[in-house]
C-alpha cells in the first residue's frame, strides 16, 4: 500500500509541473445588460446572495482542478483589481494562482490575442466569462477533448453546451443559437445567432448537407466555457478583427473550414448544473436555483462563496449578527446576510437581505433583492425591486415592480417609485414624492441602449412581455462595446462600427484581408493580386470602401508580421508598400481625399492593437508619402482628424507627429490652404 | 490516469496532492472539497480527515502536546464547520485529540519514573496500539464487549466519579498505578531533577519527538481501522443472521453488503431489498446484480460488490420503496447500516429509513443497525433538523421539468433521515452488538471528555 501510494503521488507530481491545468477568465463581457449598475461597478462583483459574482467563477474554476488563472477584469479594473487582491484567492493557501492581466480591449477577441501574444498558453486551457456558475467537472469534457486531440490535431476547440426545455423562462429574450452538429463527431458544421421570436433564416453551405448524419439545434444553451488549445489563440490572431467569441469566431472558423480546415465540438452537459449569469433575468432565477438547492453542491447553505450562511428551517438563510424583533415574519426563501437588523411586524417574502442592511417596523418586502448596506425606515413597501448597496430609503416610500435603485440612491420619505423605474444617486424628487426628471435621467433615456435595460430588469418579474416590445438587439448584446464602456472613459467605441446590417461588410472585410494577408505572404505581385481583390469585391458585393478598409487592414498586418520576423520597421515597411502600393491605390487613379483619410485611420486603428504599431506607424505614413501614393493633405487632414485622436488610438498618432512636423516645414505655402473643417463619417 | 486523478477533484485527488503541498493550502483545499461536496459520505470523509491531520501533526513544530492539541483543534473546528453534516469529521478530530492527550498522559506519567529519559518505557510502548484501535483488531474479536475494552473503562470511570479540578483520563493500569498516586511525588521531583542534574534536561526533546512519532502512528492504526471497520463488523453477522430467516435492508452500503456476504457463505437466508429511489436506487441495482457501481457513488467500494449474494445462492428480492410495508411481515429482521450514530443511540441513516423502522415497529420485526466505530459520534442531537442533508432537487425533479419546479412552493431532496433511537434495537459495531440502551457508553468510551465539544 505505501509503495503504491507513493509511486501515484510521485507521478502526478511530475504531471502538474508538465502540464498545469489553465484558465482564461474574461471578466467583462463587453456588453450592458446590468445597466445601470453595471456603470458603477463591474459586473462580476455585483453580489448574488451576498457573495460576489466573482466569488463562484473561481469557486468552480477551483473545483474543476484548474491551478494558473489568467484574469482579464475590463472595465472597473481598479475595483476588480483590489477586490482579488483583498480575497482569499490571493492568499498563500489559494489552490488557484491568479494572474491580473491588463490590456487594452474593446472586445473578447483584443483578450484572446492579448493572451496568445503573451504566449502564456501551454496546453489545452479553459476559457470562461466571469458570470459562471457550474458544478460541471470539467474533467469529462476535458478527457473527450484530448482524445479527441489526439487523433485529429485539428480539432481546436470544445464548447460546453446544455440542453434546455423550451418553458426555461430565463432564456426568452435571448439570442438563441442555432448549432448545426454531426452527431457521430460532436462537430459543429455552422452556427447562427438568431434572435427568440423572430423568424429564422440561415445559409448553410451545401456541402455541409452532404453529411449523413446532421442536427439542427435551436435548444441548446450555451455556458461560455470552452475548453480551447494554443492554435484556437493563433487563429484569433489571424482573425484579428473578430470580435464576438461566437458571432464573429465561431462563425468564422466555420465558415473558413476549407480553408484553414479546423473543427470545432460541442460537449452536452446533462446533469449538472452550468449557468450564466448574463442577464437581469438570469440572475433572478439563478438565485433562486441556488438558494433552492437545485445542485446540491451549489447549495448556499454550502458557503462555498465565503459566505456564513447558517439554514433553519422553512428554507430561511441567516448569518451571523441578525438580529430580529419580533413578532416579524420571515418567509420561505429568504436571506438575511450578517449585521442586518430587522424591526417589529416587517414580514420579508422570498427575499435577499445583503449584509449589515437596517430594515425598519413593519415594512413589506416582496421577492426584492436589496444589496448591502441598505437603511430602510419604517412602513416601507417593496416588492420585487432591486436595491443597491449603499441606499437610502425613506419611511413610507413605496417601490413597485421592476424598479432600479442604484448604488447610492437617497429616496425621501413617502415617495412612491413606480413599475419599473431607475433611481440613481443623481435622482431629485418632487414635493408629492414623484421622482423629478433630472438631466442625469435624461442623459440615460437619450441614450440608444436605455429602453434595452429598462425592459430587460424588468422582465424576471413581469415576465410576460412580448417578444415584439423588445428593443434589444443581436449587436447590443453582441459585440459593440457598451455605453459602460465610453463612460468608463478609458476606451472608445467609435472606430469599432457593428450592427447586424454591418455583418456582410464586416464579413466581406475580415475575408478579404485575410486572404490579401496570406498573398502577401505567398509573395505574389501585386497586380494578381489587384485582379483577385476586383473578383472577391463583385462576388461579395462590396463598395471600394470596404476594399480600402481590408487593404489597409491587410498591409498593416503584414507589415507588423515583417517586423515580428525581426525585420526593421523602416525596411518592412518600404518593402511592402513598395511591393503593393498599387493595392492601395493605381497610378492615377481618381480618389478622393476624404478615403485617403479612412484609409490612413483603418491603417492606424489595425497598428494600435499591435505591440509595435507606434514604431512602424511613421513610417508607414512617410512612405505612403514618398512613393506619392496619397496627396499631403491627407497625411494633415489624417493627423487633425478627431478620429484618430482618440485614446486607444493616440499612440500611434503621436508617433507620426514628427513626420507631419516636418510635412508642415517644407511645405509651409501649401499648407496655408483654408482647412475645411471635415466630420465626414466614415461609412 | 495520473492526470485525471488531479482533474477531478475528490478523495483521490486529495491524497494525491497531500504529499506535495505546503500543509496550510491542503487544509483549505480540504475545507473547499468538503464545502463542495466533493468529498461526501462517512467514510471518504473521515479517511481525508485522518489523512490531512497526519499531515498537521508531521509538520506542527510544537513541543509541548497541549500545543499540538490546540492545533490540532483549531484545524478540526474548520472542517467540521465545512461539514457539519459529516459526522465522522468530527469524530475523527476527538480520535486524534484522543491519542496526543493519551501521549501527553504518558508523558507526565513517564517523567518522574524513567531514569533514563529518552528510552521509550516498555509498557507504554506496548499499550499504544491497543489503545486506540478498537480491541478486536487484536484480540479474538468475539469476546470484545464493550466491557472487555481494558484500556479506557477504568480511568473513565474514575474521572467521572473524581471532582472537576481532578486530572481527567487515565488510560491504563500501569498509568493509574502511576498517575494519581505518584502525582504528588512527580510534581515535586521534577523541578529538582532538571536543577540538580543536567543529563535529564538535556534528552527531552527526543522525547517531544518520540511523542509526536507516537501520535502520527496512533493516526495511521486510526486509518487502518477505517479501512478494516467492514470486515470486523463483518465478522459478527453469524451471530446475528441464522438460516432460513428473511432479511430485509435497504438502500446498499459496504458495511451491510460485507455483514451479508460473510453471513451467506455458511448460512441460506432471504433478503429483501428496498432500493431507495431516488438516491442511491442505480447503487442498490448494481449492488444486487454485482455490476459495477455507477458514477457518483464513489464512496461504495467496488472491489467489495464483485460478486452479488445470488452467486452464493441467497434469494434476493429487490422492491420498490412503496412495497416496503406490504412486504416487512414477511422479514424476521431488519437490518440497515447508519450513516451516523450519535450519543444518544438515534441514527442518521439513508432518507427512507424513518418510514421502514416505522414500518418494522408496526410489524414488531427488529432492527439492528450496523455502525463502523468511527460512525460513533458523541454530538447530542439538540435538533433533528441539522443532521437532515439535502441533495440535489434535479433527482426528485428533473432540471428540465422547470414548469413543475416553479409550480412547487419548494423542492427538497432529503438525502439522510434522522431516526430516533427507540426505533433501533440493537446495534452492531466493530466490537460486537450493543444494545440501544448501551451505547452512550460505547460512544463515551471513543473519546475524551475534553474534546466532546470541539
Amino acid at each position: 500500500m505505501p509503495p503504491k501510494q507513493t509511486k501515484v503521488a510521485g507521478r502526478t507530481k511530475e504531471d502538474t509541473k508538465e502540464d498545469p491545468l489553465q484558465a482564461v477568465v474574461v471578466a467583462d463581457t463587453f456588453e450592458s445588460k446590468f445597466a445601470p449598475f453595471s456603470t458603477e461597478r463591474p459586473r462580476c462583483l455585483i453580489p448574488l446572495a451576498n457573495a460576489p459574482l466573482i466569488e463562484y467563477t473561481l469557486e468552480y474554476l477551483a473545483s474543476a482542478g484548474v491551478q494558473d488563472v489568467f484574469f482579464y477584469a475590463g472595465a472597473h479594473i481598479e475595483q476588480v483589481e483590489t477586490y482579488l487582491n483583498a480575497s482569499r484567492w490571493m492568499s498563500k493557501s489559494s489552490p488557484l494562482k491568479i494572474i491580473l492581466l491588463r490590456c487594452m480591449a474593446t472586445s473578447v477577441g483584443d483578450i484572446m490575442r492579448d493572451i496568445d501574444q503573451k504566449r502564456l498558453i501551454q496546453g489545452d486551457f479553459i476559457c470562461v466569462s466571469g458570470d459562471i456558475i457550474s458544478d460541471f467537472p470539467i474533467s469529462k469534457a476535458l478527457r473527450v477533448h484530448k482524445q479527441r486531440r489526439e487523433k485529429d490535431k485539428d480539432a481546436i476547440m470544445t464548447i460546453l453546451v446544455r440542453e434546455r426545455n423550451q418553458s426555461d423562462h430565463r432564456h426568452k429574450d435571448q439570442i438563441v443559437p442555432t448549432f448545426v452538429i454531426d452527431p457521430t463527431k460532436d462537430r459543429i458544421l455552422h452556427y447562427e445567432e438568431s434572435f427568440a421570436g423572430t423568424a429564422f433564416g440561415t445559409h448553410v453551405d451545401p456541402e455541409i448537407l452532404k453529411t449523413p448524419e446532421l442536427d439542427v439545434r435551436q435548444d441548446l444553451v450555451d455556458c461560455r466555457i470552452d475548453i480551447g488549445t494554443p492554435d484556437m489563440l493563433s487563429l484569433w490572431s489571424d482573425n484579428f478583427d473578430n470580435q464576438h467569441p461566437r458571432k464573429d469566431f465561431l462563425y468564422g472558423v466555420l465558415k473558413d473550414y476549407e480553408l484553414n480546415g479546423k473543427t470545432i465540438h460541442t460537449y452536452v452537459v446533462d446533469e449538472h448544473y452550468a449557468h450564466r449569469v448574463d442577464s437581469p433575468a438570469a440572475y433572478a432565477a439563478i438565485t433562486y436555483d441556488l438558494q433552492h438547492g437545485i445542485a446540491s453542491s451549489l447549495a448556499l447553505s454550502n458557503n462555498i462563496a465565503g459566505t456564513r450562511f447558517q439554514r433553519s428551517r422553512k428554507n430561511i438563510l441567516k448569518e451571523d449578527d441578525v438580529i430580529i424583533q419580533r413578532p416579524t415574519r420571515l418567509d420561505h426563501g429568504t436571506i438575511v446576510g450578517s449585521g442586518t437588523s430587522i424591526g417589529a411586524s416587517t414580514s420579508i417574502r422570498k427575499t435577499i437581505v445583503g449584509r449589515r442592511c437596517q430594515i425598519g417596523k413593519r415594512a413589506n418586502i416582496d421577492s426584492a433583492f436589496i444589496w448591502d448596506d441598505v437603511t430602510i425606515g419604517s412602513d416601507v413597501k417593496i416588492s420585487r425591486a432591486i436595491v443597491g448597496s449603499e441606499t437610502f430609503i425613506g419611511d413610507k416610500c413605496v417601490i413597485e415592480d421592476g424598479a432600479l435603485i442604484s448604488f447610492g440612491s437617497r429616496i425621501p420619505a413617502g415617495s412612491h417609485i413606480p413599475p419599473g423605474e431607475r433611481v440613481t444617486s443623481t435622482s431629485s424628487f418632487n414635493k408629492d414624492g414623484t421622482l423629478a426628471k433630472d438631466p442625469a435621467a435624461d442623459a440615460f433615456e437619450s441614450d440608444e441602449d436605455e429602453p434595452t435595460y429598462e425592459s430587460q430588469w424588468a422582465r424576471p418579474f413581469y415576465g410576460q412581455q412580448e417578444f415584439a416590445e423588445s428593443t434589444f438587439s443581436l449587436d447590443s448584446d453582441a459585440s459593440e462595446p457598451s455605453d459602460e464602456i465610453s463612460k468608463d472613459g478609458s476606451r472608445s467605441a467609435s472606430f469599432v462600427t457593428h450592427g447586424s446590417e454591418e455583418d456582410t461588410s464586416e464579413r466581406f472585410v475580415h475575408d478579404t484581408a485575410a486572404i490579401l494577408v496570406q498573398r502577401m505572404q505567398e509573395d505574389r505581385n501585386s497586380d494578381d493580386m489587384q485582379s483577385e481583390l476586383m473578383g472577391l469585391r463583385f462576388s461579395g458585393g462590396a463598395d471600394g470602401g470596404q476594399v480600402q478598409k481590408a487593404v489597409a487592414i491587410a498591409l498593416s498586418r503584414h507589415i507588423h508580421s515583417e517586423v515580428d520576423n525581426g525585420a526593421s520597421a523602416d525596411k518592412a515597411t518600404r518593402k511592402t508598400l513598395e511591393q503593393y502600393r498599387n493595392l492601395v491605390r493605381r497610378p492615377n487613379a481618381e480618389q478622393t481625399i476624404e478615403e485617403q483619410v479612412v484609409f490612413l485611420l483603418e491603417a492606424q486603428l489595425d497598428l494600435s492593437r499591435r505591440t509595435d504599431g507606434a514604431r512602424i506607424m511613421p513610417f508607414f505614413v512617410k512612405d505612403l508619402y514618398d512613393l506619392e501614393v496619397f496627396e499631403e493633405e491627407a497625411f494633415t487632414k489624417w493627423f487633425d482628424d478627431e478620429r484618430s485622436k482618440e485614446d486607444n488610438v493616440a499612440a500611434t498618432r503621436d508617433a507620426a507627429e514628427p513626420f507631419i512636423d516636418w510635412l508642415a516645414a517644407t511645405d509651409e505655402e501649401e499648407s496655408e490652404e483654408e482647412e475645411e473643417d471635415d466630420d465626414g463619417e466614415e461609412d | 490516469m495520473a492526470a485525471d486523478l488531479l482533474l477531478v477533484p475528490g478523495l483521490a485527488s486529495f491524497r494525491a496532492s497531500l504529499p506535495s503541498w505546503p500543509v496550510e493550502k491542503s487544509i483549505e483545499h480540504l475545507i473547499s472539497l468538503f464545502r463542495r461536496r466533493q468529498i461526501r459520505g462517512p467514510k471518504p470523509c473521515a479517511l481525508a480527515t485522518a489523512w490531512l491531520l497526519r499531515k498537521v501533526v508531521s509538520t506542527t513544530r510544537a513541543t509541548e502536546p497541549g500545543k499540538l492539541i490546540l492545533r490540532v483543534q483549531d484545524v478540526g473546528k474548520k472542517l467540521v464547520e465545512a461539514a457539519p453534516r459529516e459526522l465522522t469529521v468530527g469524530n475523527i478530530v476527538r480520535r486524534v485529540l484522543g491519542a496526543i492527550r493519551e501521549e501527553e498522559e504518558n508523558r507526565e506519567a513517564d517523567t518522574p519514573l524513567g531514569s533514563e529519559p529518552n528510552s521509550i518505557p516498555p509498557t507504554p510502548a506496548g499499550e499504544l496500539p491497543t489503545s486506540f484501535l478498537p480491541a478486536s483488531a487484536i484480540a479474538p474479536a468475539r469476546d470484545d464487549s464493550p466491557l472487555g475494552r481494558p484500556q479506557n473503562r477504568p480511568a473513565l470511570l474514575s474521572q467521572q466519579t473524581g471532582g472537576p479540578e481532578r486530572r481527567p483520563a487515565v488510560t491504563s493500569m500501569f498509568s493509574i498505578m502511576a498517575h494519581p498516586t505518584m502525582r504528588g511525588s512527580a510534581g515535586g521531583s521534577s523541578p529538582i531533577r532538571s536543577g540538580s542534574s543536567t543529563p535529564s534536561t538535556v534528552p527531552q526533546p527526543p522525547q517531544n519527538t518520540d511523542f509526536r512519532a507516537e501520535v502520527l502512528e496512533a493516526i495511521t492504526e486510526i486509518v487502518d481501522e477505517l479501512d478494516q471497520a467492514d470486515e470486523q463488523v463483518a465478522g459478527y453477522a453469524l451471530d446475528h443472521i441464522s438460516s432460513q430467516e428473511t432479511i430485509f435492508t435497504y438502500s446498499t452500503s459496504p458495511v451491510v453488503q460485507r455483514f451479508l456476504l460473510k453471513a451467506a457463505s455458511k448460512r441460506k437466508f432471504t433478503l429483501i431489498q428496498a432500493e431507495s429511489y431516488p438516491n442511491s436506487h442505480k447503487a442498490t441495482h448494481a449492488t444486487v446484480i454485482g455490476s459495477k457501481i455507477p458514477e457518483g457513488y464513489e464512496d461504495l467500494d467496488t472491489e467489495s460488490f464483485s460478486k452479488p449474494l445470488i452467486a452464493y445462492g441467497i434469494t434476493v428480492l429487490l422492491i420498490p420503496d412503496s412495497s416496503i410495508f406490504a412486504l416487512m411481515s414477511r422479514a424476521n429482521k431488519v437490518i440497515i447500516s447508519a450513516t451516523g450514530v450519535l450519543s444518544n443511540g438515534s441514527i442518521v441513516a439513508a432518507a427512507g429509513t424513518k418510514p421502514l423502522v416505522t414500518a418494522a415497529r408496526f410489524h414488531r420485526v427488529p432492527v439492528i443497525v450496523l455502525a463502523e466505530t468511527y460512525k460513533l459520534s458523541p454530538v447530542v442531537p439538540y435538533d433533528p433538523f441539522d443532521f437532515v442533508d439535502y441533495g440535489d432537487v434535479q433527482k426528485v425533479v428533473p432540471y428540465q421539468d422547470r414548469e413543475m419546479q416553479l409550480g412547487l412552493q419548494s423542492v427538497q431532496n432529503p438525502v439522510t433521515d434522522f431516526v430516533e433511537s427507540e426505533y433501533v434495537d440493537m446495534f452492531v459495531t466493530n466490537l460486537g452488538g450493543v444494545a440501544t440502551g448501551y451505547m452512550y457508553r460505547t460512544i463515551r468510551d471513543q473519546y475524551h471528555d475534553e474534546d466532546l465539544e470541539l
